[in-house]
Protein backbone atom coordinates (compact mmCIF):
# COMPACT_ATOMS: atom_id res chain seq x y z
CA UNK A 1 0.00 0.00 0.00
CA UNK A 2 1.81 3.64 -1.39
CA UNK A 3 2.65 6.15 1.43
CA UNK A 4 3.02 9.70 0.52
CA UNK A 5 6.15 9.29 -0.84
CA UNK A 6 5.82 6.38 -3.14
CA UNK A 7 2.55 8.35 -4.47
CA UNK A 8 4.61 11.21 -5.47
CA UNK A 9 7.27 8.94 -7.05
CA UNK A 10 4.45 7.52 -9.24
CA UNK A 11 3.11 11.22 -10.01
CA UNK A 12 6.82 11.81 -11.53
CA UNK A 13 5.94 9.25 -13.96
CA UNK A 14 2.46 11.61 -15.73
CA UNK A 15 3.56 12.14 -19.08
CA UNK A 16 5.04 15.84 -18.86
CA UNK A 17 5.50 16.16 -15.67
CA UNK A 18 7.59 18.54 -14.05
CA UNK A 19 6.83 18.43 -10.42
CA UNK A 20 4.51 17.71 -8.09
CA UNK A 21 3.06 17.87 -4.27
CA UNK A 22 1.26 16.86 -1.73
CA UNK A 23 -0.40 20.08 0.37
CA UNK A 24 -3.03 20.47 3.41
CA UNK A 25 -4.33 23.47 1.62
CA UNK A 26 -6.30 24.94 5.12
CA UNK A 27 -2.41 26.12 5.77
CA UNK A 28 -0.18 25.80 3.02
CA UNK A 29 1.98 22.83 4.67
CA UNK A 30 4.00 21.12 2.36
CA UNK A 31 3.54 16.93 2.90
CA UNK A 32 5.48 15.97 0.44
CA UNK A 33 6.86 16.76 -2.77
CA UNK A 34 8.95 15.52 -5.64
CA UNK A 35 10.90 16.92 -8.87
CA UNK A 36 10.99 20.72 -9.85
CA UNK A 37 8.70 23.88 -8.34
CA UNK A 38 8.21 26.91 -9.75
CA UNK A 39 10.70 29.29 -9.39
CA UNK A 40 12.29 26.27 -7.35
CA UNK A 41 10.81 26.73 -4.40
CA UNK A 42 8.25 23.93 -3.32
CA UNK A 43 7.01 25.71 0.01
CA UNK A 44 6.10 29.08 -2.08
CA UNK A 45 3.98 26.50 -4.37
CA UNK A 46 2.38 24.67 -1.03
CA UNK A 47 1.43 27.62 0.11
CA UNK A 48 0.25 29.34 -3.16
CA UNK A 49 -1.71 26.24 -4.12
CA UNK A 50 -3.19 26.28 -0.42
CA UNK A 51 -4.70 29.90 -1.16
CA UNK A 52 -5.89 29.12 -4.60
CA UNK A 53 -8.07 26.09 -2.93
CA UNK A 54 -9.18 28.41 -0.40
CA UNK A 55 -10.60 31.00 -2.87
CA UNK A 56 -12.55 28.68 -4.59
CA UNK A 57 -13.33 26.04 -1.68
CA UNK A 58 -15.02 28.99 0.70
CA UNK A 59 -17.48 30.25 -1.50
CA UNK A 60 -20.70 28.50 -2.40
CA UNK A 61 -20.40 29.54 -6.01
CA UNK A 62 -18.54 26.51 -7.22
CA UNK A 63 -20.26 24.23 -4.37
CA UNK A 64 -22.52 22.84 -6.82
CA UNK A 65 -21.99 19.18 -6.54
CA UNK A 66 -25.22 18.37 -4.37
CA UNK A 67 -25.75 15.12 -3.03
CA UNK A 68 -23.08 12.93 -2.14
CA UNK A 69 -20.62 13.65 -5.11
CA UNK A 70 -17.88 15.21 -3.90
CA UNK A 71 -18.06 18.70 -3.22
CA UNK A 72 -14.35 19.86 -5.41
CA UNK A 73 -12.78 17.13 -7.74
CA UNK A 74 -9.78 19.44 -9.61
CA UNK A 75 -8.47 22.82 -10.24
CA UNK A 76 -6.88 23.18 -12.92
CA UNK A 77 -5.16 26.51 -14.59
CA UNK A 78 -3.20 26.86 -17.73
CA UNK A 79 -0.53 29.23 -19.16
CA UNK A 80 0.98 29.61 -22.17
CA UNK A 81 3.48 27.20 -21.47
CA UNK A 82 2.57 24.82 -18.73
CA UNK A 83 -0.30 23.53 -16.74
CA UNK A 84 -0.99 23.42 -13.13
CA UNK A 85 -3.03 20.49 -11.92
CA UNK A 86 -4.79 20.75 -8.27
CA UNK A 87 -6.68 17.18 -7.00
CA UNK A 88 -8.10 17.54 -3.67
CA UNK A 89 -7.72 14.18 -1.73
CA UNK A 90 -11.02 12.32 -0.69
CA UNK A 91 -10.80 10.34 2.30
CA UNK A 92 -12.80 8.73 4.41
CA UNK A 93 -11.81 11.04 7.80
CA UNK A 94 -11.90 14.47 8.21
CA UNK A 95 -8.86 16.11 5.79
CA UNK A 96 -7.95 19.17 3.71
CA UNK A 97 -5.45 17.80 1.34
CA UNK A 98 -4.47 18.13 -2.41
CA UNK A 99 -2.38 16.62 -4.82
CA UNK A 100 -1.27 18.88 -7.58
CA UNK A 101 1.16 19.01 -10.61
CA UNK A 102 2.97 21.27 -12.70
CA UNK A 103 2.86 19.86 -16.74
CA UNK A 104 5.18 21.21 -19.28
CA UNK A 105 2.33 22.46 -21.90
CA UNK A 106 4.33 20.98 -24.82
CA UNK A 107 4.70 17.61 -23.87
CA UNK A 108 1.53 16.86 -21.33
CA UNK A 109 -2.06 15.72 -22.10
CA UNK A 110 -4.11 17.13 -19.68
CA UNK A 111 -6.92 15.30 -20.11
CA UNK A 112 -4.92 12.33 -19.10
CA UNK A 113 -3.08 13.81 -16.69
CA UNK A 114 -6.49 14.52 -14.70
CA UNK A 115 -7.48 10.80 -14.97
CA UNK A 116 -3.53 9.51 -13.71
CA UNK A 117 -3.84 12.31 -10.67
CA UNK A 118 -7.27 11.09 -9.62
CA UNK A 119 -6.22 7.48 -9.88
CA UNK A 120 -3.04 8.84 -7.27
CA UNK A 121 -5.18 10.48 -5.11
CA UNK A 122 -7.52 7.69 -4.71
CA UNK A 123 -4.37 5.33 -4.13
CA UNK A 124 -3.55 7.19 -1.73
CA UNK A 125 -6.26 7.49 0.58
CA UNK A 126 -7.85 4.11 -0.17
CA UNK A 127 -8.91 1.93 2.66
CA UNK B 1 -8.63 26.09 27.86
CA UNK B 2 -6.46 26.72 24.79
CA UNK B 3 -7.39 29.46 22.80
CA UNK B 4 -6.83 29.75 18.75
CA UNK B 5 -7.46 33.88 18.72
CA UNK B 6 -6.29 34.77 22.77
CA UNK B 7 -3.38 37.05 22.30
CA UNK B 8 -0.57 36.29 24.52
CA UNK B 9 3.05 36.63 24.75
CA UNK B 10 3.72 32.89 22.97
CA UNK B 11 2.57 34.82 19.73
CA UNK B 12 6.37 36.40 18.24
CA UNK B 13 6.10 39.84 17.24
CA UNK B 14 6.39 39.69 12.94
CA UNK B 15 10.46 38.89 12.36
CA UNK B 16 10.02 37.61 16.28
CA UNK B 17 12.76 36.05 18.39
CA UNK B 18 12.88 32.41 18.01
CA UNK B 19 10.83 30.41 20.41
CA UNK B 20 11.44 27.86 22.75
CA UNK B 21 10.47 25.09 19.73
CA UNK B 22 13.14 27.08 17.41
CA UNK B 23 15.65 26.03 19.87
CA UNK B 24 15.08 22.81 20.50
CA UNK B 25 14.50 22.55 16.42
CA UNK B 26 18.04 23.90 15.74
CA UNK B 27 19.75 21.51 18.50
CA UNK B 28 18.25 18.92 16.49
CA UNK B 29 16.72 17.39 19.78
CA UNK B 30 15.06 14.38 20.18
CA UNK B 31 11.76 14.09 23.41
CA UNK B 32 8.58 15.52 24.33
CA UNK B 33 8.06 19.34 24.62
CA UNK B 34 5.21 20.36 26.65
CA UNK B 35 3.24 23.12 27.49
CA UNK B 36 0.04 24.17 28.98
CA UNK B 37 -1.96 23.55 25.89
CA UNK B 38 -0.46 20.78 25.06
CA UNK B 39 2.54 18.46 24.27
CA UNK B 40 4.78 18.67 21.42
CA UNK B 41 7.04 15.28 20.32
CA UNK B 42 10.17 16.26 18.50
CA UNK B 43 12.69 13.58 16.60
CA UNK B 44 16.16 14.85 15.70
CA UNK B 45 14.48 18.54 15.50
CA UNK B 46 11.60 17.69 13.77
CA UNK B 47 7.91 17.78 14.72
CA UNK B 48 6.05 14.25 14.06
CA UNK B 49 3.17 14.57 16.65
CA UNK B 50 1.61 17.24 18.21
CA UNK B 51 -0.98 15.99 21.05
CA UNK B 52 -3.64 18.91 22.42
CA UNK B 53 -7.37 17.90 24.11
CA UNK B 54 -8.70 20.87 21.68
CA UNK B 55 -8.65 18.96 18.52
CA UNK B 56 -9.25 15.52 17.67
CA UNK B 57 -6.42 13.13 17.32
CA UNK B 58 -6.14 10.46 14.26
CA UNK B 59 -7.70 7.88 16.56
CA UNK B 60 -11.38 10.00 17.12
CA UNK B 61 -11.36 10.93 13.56
CA UNK B 62 -11.05 7.64 12.28
CA UNK B 63 -13.73 6.60 14.82
CA UNK B 64 -15.99 9.50 14.15
CA UNK B 65 -15.63 8.42 10.41
CA UNK B 66 -16.55 4.80 10.96
CA UNK B 67 -12.97 3.69 9.31
CA UNK B 68 -11.35 2.42 12.58
CA UNK B 69 -12.86 0.95 15.97
CA UNK B 70 -11.91 3.08 18.97
CA UNK B 71 -10.92 -0.30 20.36
CA UNK B 72 -8.29 -0.83 18.03
CA UNK B 73 -6.65 2.18 18.28
CA UNK B 74 -6.18 1.70 21.91
CA UNK B 75 -5.44 -1.81 20.95
CA UNK B 76 -2.43 -0.60 18.84
CA UNK B 77 -1.62 1.66 21.69
CA UNK B 78 -1.23 -1.28 24.08
CA UNK B 79 0.58 -3.34 21.72
CA UNK B 80 3.15 -0.11 20.63
CA UNK B 81 5.50 -1.19 23.34
CA UNK B 82 8.39 -0.06 24.47
CA UNK B 83 9.81 0.82 20.77
CA UNK B 84 7.09 2.67 20.05
CA UNK B 85 5.73 1.59 16.92
CA UNK B 86 2.39 1.67 16.94
CA UNK B 87 2.08 3.05 13.40
CA UNK B 88 3.66 -0.32 12.05
CA UNK B 89 1.32 -2.06 13.89
CA UNK B 90 -1.52 -0.23 12.65
CA UNK B 91 -0.26 -0.75 9.20
CA UNK B 92 0.81 -3.93 9.81
CA UNK B 93 -2.71 -5.30 10.85
CA UNK B 94 -4.16 -3.90 7.69
CA UNK B 95 -6.49 -1.57 9.46
CA UNK B 96 -5.02 1.55 8.03
CA UNK B 97 -3.34 1.78 4.66
CA UNK B 98 -0.10 3.99 4.99
CA UNK B 99 -0.98 6.71 2.98
CA UNK B 100 -4.20 6.87 5.54
CA UNK B 101 -2.18 7.18 8.34
CA UNK B 102 -0.03 9.55 6.78
CA UNK B 103 -2.32 11.81 5.80
CA UNK B 104 -4.69 11.25 8.79
CA UNK B 105 -1.71 11.53 11.51
CA UNK B 106 -0.21 14.97 9.24
CA UNK B 107 -3.76 16.49 9.60
CA UNK B 108 -4.73 16.16 13.37
CA UNK B 109 -1.09 17.18 14.23
CA UNK B 110 -1.47 20.35 12.03
CA UNK B 111 -4.94 20.61 13.81
CA UNK B 112 -3.55 20.29 17.57
CA UNK B 113 -0.64 22.85 16.62
CA UNK B 114 -2.93 25.77 16.10
CA UNK B 115 -3.41 25.23 19.65
CA UNK B 116 -0.27 24.40 21.16
CA UNK B 117 2.31 26.43 18.59
CA UNK B 118 4.12 28.30 19.52
CA UNK B 119 4.70 27.72 23.11
CA UNK B 120 5.94 30.23 25.35
CA UNK B 121 9.28 30.75 26.60
CA UNK B 122 8.95 29.42 30.49
CA UNK B 123 5.97 27.83 29.77
CA UNK B 124 7.10 24.58 28.65
CA UNK B 125 9.39 21.48 29.76
CA UNK B 126 11.46 19.47 27.60
CA UNK B 127 11.43 15.42 28.12
CA UNK B 128 14.81 14.60 26.59
CA UNK B 129 14.11 11.24 24.96
CA UNK B 130 10.34 10.86 25.64
CA UNK B 131 8.55 9.67 22.65
CA UNK B 132 4.75 9.11 21.38
CA UNK B 133 3.45 5.54 20.81
CA UNK B 134 2.57 6.14 17.39
CA UNK B 135 6.54 6.20 16.63
CA UNK B 136 7.56 8.73 14.09
CA UNK B 137 5.38 8.66 10.77
CA UNK B 138 6.09 11.20 8.96
CA UNK B 139 7.87 14.48 10.56
CA UNK B 140 7.60 18.21 9.38
CA UNK B 141 10.57 20.52 10.26
CA UNK B 142 9.52 23.16 12.83
CA UNK B 143 9.88 26.30 10.75
CA UNK B 144 7.32 24.72 8.21
CA UNK B 145 5.14 24.09 10.83
CA UNK B 146 5.26 27.06 12.26
CA UNK B 147 4.13 29.39 9.02
CA UNK B 148 1.42 27.29 8.38
CA UNK B 149 0.19 27.39 12.01
CA UNK B 150 0.77 31.59 11.06
CA UNK B 151 -1.20 31.29 7.94
CA UNK B 152 -3.99 29.09 9.88
CA UNK B 153 -4.10 32.11 12.64
CA UNK B 154 -4.33 34.68 9.45
CA UNK B 155 -7.61 33.41 8.46
CA UNK B 156 -9.07 33.54 11.87
CA UNK B 157 -7.58 36.78 12.63
CA UNK B 158 -9.58 38.22 9.44
CA UNK B 159 -12.81 37.60 10.96
CA UNK B 160 -11.61 38.29 14.64
CA UNK B 161 -14.92 40.70 14.87
CA UNK B 162 -16.42 37.27 15.20
CA UNK B 163 -14.10 35.58 17.98
CA UNK B 164 -17.19 35.53 20.65
CA UNK B 165 -19.03 32.93 18.46
CA UNK B 166 -15.65 30.45 18.77
CA UNK B 167 -16.64 29.30 22.87
CA UNK B 168 -20.60 29.89 22.81
CA UNK B 169 -22.62 27.07 22.10
CA UNK B 170 -23.37 27.14 18.14
CA UNK B 171 -27.51 28.17 17.37
CA UNK B 172 -28.44 28.24 13.82
CA UNK B 173 -30.15 31.16 12.94
CA UNK B 174 -32.91 30.48 9.67
CA UNK B 175 -31.79 32.36 6.48
CA UNK B 176 -33.11 35.74 5.96
CA UNK B 177 -34.38 36.81 2.34
CA UNK B 178 -31.41 37.19 0.34
CA UNK B 179 -28.87 35.97 1.78
CA UNK B 180 -25.80 34.16 0.76
CA UNK B 181 -25.81 30.58 -0.29
CA UNK B 182 -24.30 28.11 2.20
CA UNK B 183 -21.05 25.82 1.28
CA UNK B 184 -21.63 22.04 1.92
CA UNK B 185 -19.26 22.30 4.14
CA UNK B 186 -21.42 24.95 6.56
CA UNK B 187 -24.36 23.61 6.03
CA UNK B 188 -23.50 20.23 7.09
CA UNK B 189 -22.25 22.01 10.40
CA UNK B 190 -25.94 23.81 10.82
CA UNK B 191 -27.57 20.30 10.37
CA UNK B 192 -25.15 19.20 13.14
CA UNK B 193 -25.21 22.31 15.22
CA UNK B 194 -27.60 21.42 18.48
CA UNK B 195 -27.54 24.71 20.24
CA UNK B 196 -25.59 23.01 22.85
CA UNK B 197 -22.40 22.27 21.66
CA UNK B 198 -19.50 24.74 21.43
CA UNK B 199 -17.40 24.50 18.05
CA UNK B 200 -14.74 22.69 20.14
CA UNK B 201 -17.14 20.25 21.26
CA UNK B 202 -18.86 19.51 17.92
CA UNK B 203 -15.62 19.05 16.32
CA UNK B 204 -14.33 16.37 19.05
CA UNK B 205 -18.45 14.95 18.23
CA UNK B 206 -17.78 14.57 14.72
CA UNK B 207 -14.16 14.09 14.95
CA UNK B 208 -13.54 16.89 12.49
CA UNK B 209 -10.91 20.04 12.79
CA UNK B 210 -11.01 22.16 15.06
CA UNK B 211 -9.66 25.08 13.28
CA UNK B 212 -11.87 24.65 10.32
CA UNK B 213 -14.93 24.20 12.55
CA UNK B 214 -14.02 27.36 14.16
CA UNK B 215 -13.43 29.17 11.59
CA UNK B 216 -16.27 28.50 9.38
CA UNK B 217 -18.48 29.24 13.05
CA UNK B 218 -16.92 32.77 12.39
CA UNK B 219 -18.15 32.85 8.86
CA UNK B 220 -21.47 31.40 9.83
CA UNK B 221 -21.59 34.36 12.68
CA UNK B 222 -19.99 36.96 10.25
CA UNK B 223 -23.01 35.82 7.47
CA UNK B 224 -26.08 36.11 10.27
CA UNK B 225 -26.66 32.46 10.08
CA UNK B 226 -25.10 31.75 13.68
CA UNK B 227 -26.30 33.61 16.66
CA UNK B 228 -23.59 35.32 18.82
CA UNK B 229 -23.91 35.33 22.38
CA UNK B 230 -24.85 38.26 23.67
CA UNK B 231 -22.07 40.86 24.99
CA UNK B 232 -21.35 41.52 28.38
CA UNK B 233 -24.23 44.05 29.78
CA UNK B 234 -22.54 47.90 30.17
CA UNK B 235 -22.51 48.69 33.59
CA UNK B 236 -25.85 50.56 34.69
CA UNK B 237 -25.44 53.19 37.22
CA UNK B 238 -27.92 55.76 38.52
CA UNK B 239 -27.43 59.03 37.20
CA UNK B 240 -25.02 61.52 38.36
CA UNK B 241 -23.70 58.53 40.22
CA UNK B 242 -19.86 58.44 41.14
CA UNK B 243 -16.72 56.44 41.56
CA UNK B 244 -14.16 57.30 44.41
CA UNK B 245 -11.44 56.80 41.54
CA UNK B 246 -9.46 54.88 38.90
CA UNK B 247 -10.06 50.98 40.02
CA UNK B 248 -6.50 50.07 40.95
CA UNK B 249 -4.61 47.82 38.25
CA UNK B 250 -4.52 44.96 41.01
CA UNK B 251 -7.81 45.27 42.36
CA UNK B 252 -9.29 42.13 42.42
CA UNK B 253 -11.98 41.75 40.24
CA UNK B 254 -15.58 42.71 41.04
CA UNK B 255 -18.47 44.99 40.60
CA UNK B 256 -17.59 48.46 40.88
CA UNK B 257 -19.18 50.27 43.91
CA UNK B 258 -21.09 53.16 43.23
CA UNK B 259 -21.64 55.90 45.36
CA UNK B 260 -25.15 57.45 44.88
CA UNK B 261 -25.37 61.04 43.65
CA UNK B 262 -25.84 64.31 46.09
CA UNK B 263 -28.89 65.78 44.93
CA UNK B 264 -26.80 69.18 45.48
CA UNK B 265 -24.42 68.48 42.96
CA UNK B 266 -26.81 68.23 40.31
CA UNK B 267 -28.34 72.08 41.03
CA UNK B 268 -26.78 74.67 40.04
CA UNK B 269 -27.64 77.78 38.75
CA UNK B 270 -25.30 77.64 35.91
CA UNK B 271 -27.35 77.20 32.78
CA UNK B 272 -24.46 75.49 31.24
CA UNK B 273 -23.99 73.43 33.84
CA UNK B 274 -27.43 72.38 33.72
CA UNK B 275 -27.69 71.52 30.26
CA UNK B 276 -24.11 69.57 30.75
CA UNK B 277 -25.94 67.66 33.75
CA UNK B 278 -29.44 66.97 31.76
CA UNK B 279 -27.52 65.66 28.64
CA UNK B 280 -25.23 63.19 30.90
CA UNK B 281 -28.13 62.22 32.69
CA UNK B 282 -30.18 61.76 29.29
CA UNK B 283 -27.32 59.55 27.95
CA UNK B 284 -27.23 57.69 31.08
CA UNK B 285 -30.73 56.50 31.24
CA UNK B 286 -29.92 55.63 27.39
CA UNK B 287 -27.12 53.48 27.96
Amino acid sequence: MPGIDQVLARAMGVPGVLGAGLTDWTSGLTLGTAGRAPHGDHDAAAADTAELVQAVARNATFDTAGGDAEPLEDLIVTTGRSYHLVRLVPTAFDSQTCLHLWLDRDRANLAIARLRLRELAAELAEG
Amino acid sequence: MASLSAPGPSRPAAGGRPGPLDRYAAERATGALRGPAGCVYLHQGAVYCVECPAAPGPGTRLAAAGRLAPECWRHAEEAAGADRQGARFLVGRGWLTRGELELCQLTAMLDAACFVLPPAPGSVSFAPGEAHWLGVVRPVGAGALLAAVARRRAQLDRLGAWAAADGAPVVPVPPAPGGRPLTGRQRWLLAHADGRRTPGQLAHALGRSAFLTVLEVRRLAAAGRVRLPAPAALPRRRPGAFRDGPRAADAPPGPTAWHLPDPGVLATADPDAALLVRLRTALEENL
